[in-house]
């Protein structure tokens, strides 16, 4: 290293008037928000992290694949409404359509790749390249950052679960001859949707972030997802099956256990439709999965607040 | 107002004491902070942050108390980490941009302040690519963006020369240098490297094994008589006894000379000396008394390297 570097002053600072285009730096005096529009900006660009904006083409084709995938059948049943009508009003048989409650249960695993894939991409990115330190120097809080990423997965997977109800709601509209009564007739039935759809969303969001959180890398996090909720799919219904010719009566109270059983049962209380027996075995009611879903939601809030308040910087 | 004063700072991970009973008092200027690596430079950064939170003992900024204030605290300071923190895959001014919001400005202002910041640490056109396509320099470039977008009153820079070529660290320094003269916000680089902190400092904190080293301007340690290094292939033994012949105050260091420089005609001394030995002249510079100098009694074994 040589003696102190005699070039180092630029043009524009040696001037004291600097050039005419350079205005030199001028201080902020502006106006600065506080801690909740910090967490407002971290959920928006968190939001449109989940959908892969202001990233590669590479980052959306994930998500849009997936919520595509998912609200296809609703949106073919919406498209070929008026061929379904038809045929309705001209054989006079009742056609075998979707139905809200039952739709999560036919295309769940399309949500669970979801978050397989997307609840990695949140989190683990900002682990993983260390930009946390940067966020938690700023007005942001430990708990602030994991409320925001939590609030920007579930209200994506809200907007991917509602979009085929309204489809379907739109559909079953358009097939009746007159669409306001239609509306007033379908309303009470598509209703729960909202609350439906707003249950799945926290209780997956906080699952996916929960576990993902505890890895930098996407890859084992996102095993880490698909392991947990496979055995805990799996072990219950094991233990249940042996437990039915053991006579051990306590076996489908671990049914409570399970992420997406336990989320079907919460819909049908929600729908008041009664437990469809190809899903849900035991004598545990619909109520029961529903508190489950509800708890199980906490306890993985609680974990992923727990994981960042511990997260070295 | 201070911009720093610890009383008894301590710190422990398990075993290990990276800050031990710390005391310091700095004022505002562009602070160097100067240690080997794990002397407790970054640790000590990091509780001023409120990032890790003291063991025991007491530290502000500017005033205010690191464990009590420090929502306050971030909203006055920058912080450029030691290590990456930039997602590659996103585009540079989007990422400023995002950093801008998180510090509390409102849209169209951090719009601006990217934009300008960018260009202030010199990042023009490339400011639209993605960041994972950048050299190291420009990383580096991002990395202070950031820190200064939000007009912070304090910037911690911790080894913001890594990784940095000798033209990209100069360029690096420079900027420093401007932030802390012409935008009068003040700025604590933490270096295991003497030389830099020798170019921009005002100020200097030398840390060593979690205990303070030295703590003074700068100044302090370089008004010195200049000395002027006369570099040769060979020969320095003679240089060396021909020029205490002249009356000059001359000693040999390895193939170096130093030389007192007392007075200008030294220089033509020096030139008539080397023409007579005709020895293979390598360089003549001018060095003011340097930094390392006097590490080398107060610290002998605590791997600063120049």
């Amino acid at each position: 290293m040589t003696a102190p570097n005699p070039a180092a002053t630029s043009p524009a600072a040696s001037s004291p008037a600097g050039s005419i285009y350079d205005l030199g730096y001028r201080h902020y005096e502006g106006k600065r928000n506080g801690r909740a529009y910090a967490m407002w900006s971290l959920f928006v660009e968190g939001l449109r992290n989940v959908w892969g904006f202001g990233r590669p083409m590479t980052a959306k084709a994930a998500p849009f694949i997936l919520a595509g995938l998912y609200a296809l059948p609703a949106v073919f049943q919406l498209a070929f409404s008026s061929v379904i009508a038809q045929r309705v009003a001209t054989t006079g048989q009742a056609a075998n359509l979707l139905d809200y409650h039952s739709y999560f249960e036919d295309f769940y695993y399309l949500v669970t790749f979801f978050i397989v894939a997307q609840a990695p991409e949140l989190v683990c990115r900002d682990q993983r390249y260390q930009v946390l330190p940067l966020y938690f120097t700023r007005s942001m809080g430990r708990i602030e950052y994991a409320l925001s990423r939590l609030g920007s997965l579930a209200t994506a997977l809200f907007v991917l679960l509602l979009v085929p109800y309204v489809a379907l709601f739109v559909g079953d509209v358009l097939m009746k001859p007159d669409t306001f009564a239609a509306i007033g007739d379908e309303l009470p039935k598509a209703l729960p949707s909202i609350p439906a759809a707003a249950l799945i969303a926290v209780c997956l969001a906080a699952l996916s972030l929960a576990i993902s959180s505890f890895s930098p890398r996407r890859a084992y996090s996102a095993i880490g997802i698909v392991a947990y909720v496979l055995l805990m799919e799996a072990i219950p219904a094991a233990i249940y099956s042996i437990g039915q010719s053991g006579g051990w009566a306590w076996s489908d109270k671990l049914f409570l256990l399970t992420p997406i059983t336990s989320l079907i049962g919460a819909l049908s209380w929600l729908f008041g439709q009664p437990l469809d027996p190809e899903f849900v075995s035991g004598s545990l009611t619909a109520g029961a999965y529903l508190a489950a879903s509800i708890a199980s939601a906490g306890v993985f809030i609680a974990v992923l607040m727990y994981r960042y308040r511990r997260m070295p910087a | 107002m201070a911009l720093t004063e610890t009383s008894s700072l301590t710190k422990d991970y398990g075993t290990v004491k990276a800050l031990d009973r710390l005391d310091l008092q700095v004022e505002p200027g562009i602070i160097g902070l100067v240690g080997a690596n794990g002397a407790g430079k970054s640790t000590l950064i990091k509780i001023l942050l409120g990032l890790i939170p003291p063991s025991s003992g007491r530290a502000s900024v500017l005033g205010l108390d690191v464990v009590a204030d420090t929502h306050e605290i971030r909203k006055v300071v920058g912080y450029m980490p030691e290590h990456d923190c930039l997602p590659p895959d996103v585009v540079a001014t989007d990422f400023v941009t995002h950093m801008a919001r998180i510090s509390g400005l409102p849209r169209t202002a951090a719009r601006e302040r990217t934009a300008e910041v960018l260009r202030h640490v010199g990042l023009y056109e490339e400011r639209y690519r993605q960041i994972g396509g950048y050299s190291t320099g420009m990383k580096q470039r991002v990395k202070l963006a950031q820190a200064l977008v939000h007009d912070p009153k304090v910037l911690l820079l911790d080894e913001p020369t890594n990784g940095l070529d000798p033209v990209g660290r100069d360029e690096m320094l420079d900027l420093i240098k401007r932030t802390g003269t012409d935008f009068g916000i003040t700025v604590v680089v933490a270096s295991h490297l003497l030389g830099e902190i020798e170019q921009v400092c005002t100020y200097l904190l030398a840390i060593d094994a979690g205990h303070l080293l030295r703590s003074a301007p700068i100044s302090h340690f370089t008004q010195r008589t200049p000395v002027l290094a006369v570099e040769v292939e060979e020969g320095a033994d003679r240089l060396v006894v021909a020029l205490v012949a002249r009356g000059a105050r001359a000693k040999q260091d390895g193939a170096r000379v130093l030389i007192a420089l007392e007075s200008d005609a030294l220089y033509d001394a020096v030139r008539d000396v080397v023409a007579d030995l005709a020895l293979p002249l390598v360089r003549i510079q001018q060095e003011r008394g340097r930094l390392e100098d006097l590490f080398r009694d107060a610290a002998p074994a605590s791997g600063i390297v120049q």
